[in-house]
């Protein structure tokens, strides 16, 4: 199993498209946290927008900008599963291991790793940021005023589902660019609807980007009223149950499939 | 065939090869397909073997099977079923009846299947981007194979040069023969190649040539492989099965399909009229072409020579004319 999860990173570290995503990702996170530090405490027609960088609310709130970057990780997936169907390497990959259950299992889990790895970079690249704005403001820098360990807890669980979210994704449809733009609605505009519109909260917080928010507990106001959103705990069964279902979907769909 | 069998004595077909080549009494009678020989365990086993796309019957009953030290052409029109067979063959598609063997096993179930069997298909099967040494590294790490397998394969079939160049800007020919070389790394014993020559250029395809025949003559191997082309084969296999529209037309050695079991001797002689009715009477049966020249059915060459020496009958011409085997395959795939 070990192998087989070996050659999956290797696949997926032998293309240029892990850096190019990973370059894009850091780009998307850098620019709302430039955002984020460039509009912190500015009113606007008399209200408050975000909160002033020395306030432990900013840097939760910083630090969950992070979560943007799970869209990169999904089309990650996405490429990792459909491009075995676009290149036709699929007919490899089970001619070397006939047996696909553990081939769809390695794909999974090295998705999962890739996911992880992924959440690492955006982890970093916040430290770098958000810590020096917080000190240079004059604040203090809390993790734990700031929920960090369960925001950044929540961040890379993000990261890891979505990874596992695209790979079912690119299971179940096969079509790369028709799976990446599947991805993308889903993500910018069904799940933005779902979790931003409170009459709409109820549903929202059950799909993943609203488990995920619960996770690292993003409940904060940012404009339309808080969100209404389910309990930690709640927030991260609902984020393994998306990631049984995919898993599932990613096997029931591959295993028994012909290969022409 | 003596070091071919010594060589082969560890693996599960050996006793099949050694068989094939002293033409021992293990030979036994396939009684599905009249005049097939089969050995007690083939390297490759068809059976009644049926796969339907939709309402296409794509294969519909084919049985065959390949032996150890041998190279089996599978030959039939583009669309005849081939791919299919060769796919069901190695786990890629599902039969809806029917078994395919490697080795006496469905290749699902082989433990460690790229030592046991390499495979050609498509030549577009590798990601562009990637390079020619890192495609077959992946395929050595999920084997567990060495990565050092990767540069000898690729040496072997003569892409050295190209092994860090990413697949991107290969040529077909050499795309084919980065296949090649991945179905060289486990060092199997069975090849089985979907036409393999497309996109080879006439000296890639002699260079194939030799090293299928080199495979199959000098390693033991069973090898099959497929076209459509008959000209590309024709030169190096032993064995050819032929399939039209999903179903088994023949099958035998070049040799039977070419003599169809109707050989017809040439024979231009000075007194024609004199050897023709001692032709007739040795048993054959004799068509006058034009004046001197005759075909004579059910004799041989060496036959029709001795009754013309008996008659002290000078020839001016004695030609076995073999059945051109593009004839034949045409006959045989066309509609009917």
């Amino acid at each position: 199993m070990t192998a087989l999860i070996r050659a999956e990173l290797q696949k997926l570290f032998t293309t240029r498209l892990w850096w190019v995503l990973l370059l894009v990702m850091l780009l998307l996170i850098a620019l709302f946290l430039g955002f984020a530090i460039a509009l912190a405490g500015v009113t606007q027609n008399g209200a408050a927008g975000l909160p002033a960088r020395d306030t432990p609310q900013w840097a939760q709130l910083a630090w969950g900008s992070g979560s943007s970057g799970t869209i990169l990780v999904t089309i990650l997936g996405v490429v990792m599963m459909t491009a075995e169907y676009r290149y036709q390497t699929i007919t490899g990959t089970f001619l070397t291991t006939p047996r696909r259950f553990p081939v769809v299992a390695a794909k999974l889990l090295a998705g999962v790793i890739a996911g992880l790895l992924f959440g690492v970079a955006v982890l970093l690249l916040e430290a770098v940021t958000v810590i020096p704005a917080v000190i240079l403001s004059g604040g203090t820098f809390s993790p734990s005023a700031s929920h960090l360990p369960q925001t950044t807890a929540g961040l890379l669980a993000a990261f890891a589902l979505y990874a596992l979210f695209g790979i079912g994704l690119g299971a179940l449809v096969r079509n790369q660019v028709a799976a990446i733009v599947g991805a993308v609605v889903w993500t910018y505009v069904i799940e933005q609807i779902f979790t931003a519109i409170p009459v709409l909260q109820p549903v929202g917080r059950w799909l993943p980007a609203g488990a995920a928010q619960a996770l690292m507990r993003m409940d904060l106001d940012a404009g339309l009223g808080r969100p209404d959103l389910l309990p930690a705990w709640g927030g991260a069964l609902v984020l393994a149950g998306y990631a049984l279902l995919f898993a599932a979907v990613a096997s029931a769909t591959t295993v028994r499939r012909d290969i022409t | 065939m003596a070091a071919v069998a010594v060589l082969l004595i560890t693996r599960p077909w050996g006793a099949a090869a050694r068989a094939g080549a002293d033409g021992s009494s293990l030979k036994r009678r396939n009684p599905s397909v009249p005049g097939t020989i089969i050995g007690p365990m083939a390297a490759i086993e068809i059976h009644d073997l049926v796969k339907s796309f939709g309402p296409v019957r794509a294969v519909d009953g084919v049985s065959f099977t390949v032996e150890a030290g041998s190279v089996t052409g599978y030959l039939g029109p583009n669309g005849a079923g081939k791919t299919t067979t060769l796919r069901c063959l190695l786990g890629l598609v599902a039969p809806d009846s029917g078994r395919a063997l490697v080795g006496g096993r469905p290749y699902a179930s082989l433990t460690a299947p790229l030592t046991e069997v390499g495979a050609v298909l498509e030549a577009t099967s590798f990601h562009p981007g990637r390079t020619a040494r890192n495609h077959l590294r992946i395929l050595c790490t999920a084997a567990g194979l060495p990565q050092s397998r990767a540069d000898e394969a690729l040496a072997q079939v003569g892409l050295a040069d190209a092994a860090g160049k990413r697949v991107l800007g290969f040529s077909l020919g050499m795309r084919q023969r980065l296949a090649l070389a991945a179905a060289l790394l486990g060092r199997p014993r069975v090849y089985i190649l979907d036409e393999p020559a497309n996109g080879l250029d006439p000296a890639g395809i002699e260079w194939l040539r030799g090293f299928l025949r080199h495979l199959a003559h000098e390693q033991g191997a069973a090898v099959l492989v497929s076209s459509h082309v008959l000209s590309e084969v024709e030169q190096t296999v032993d064995n050819v099965v032929i399939i039209a529209r999903g179903r088994l037309v023949r099958q035998g050695t070049l040799t039977e399909l070419t003599s169809n079991g109707r050989s017809v001797v040439r024979v231009g002689a000075v007194n024609a009229a004199e050897l023709g009715p001692a032709l007739e009477t040795a048993g054959g049966a004799v068509e006058r072409v034009e004046d001197g020249l005759l075909r004579v059915r059910g004799l041989t060459a060496e036959e029709v020579g001795r009754i013309a020496l008996d008659r002290r009958v000078a020839l001016r011409e004695l030609v076995e004319e073999r059945t051109d085997l593009q004839k034949v395959f045409l006959d045989l795939t066309e509609e009917r």
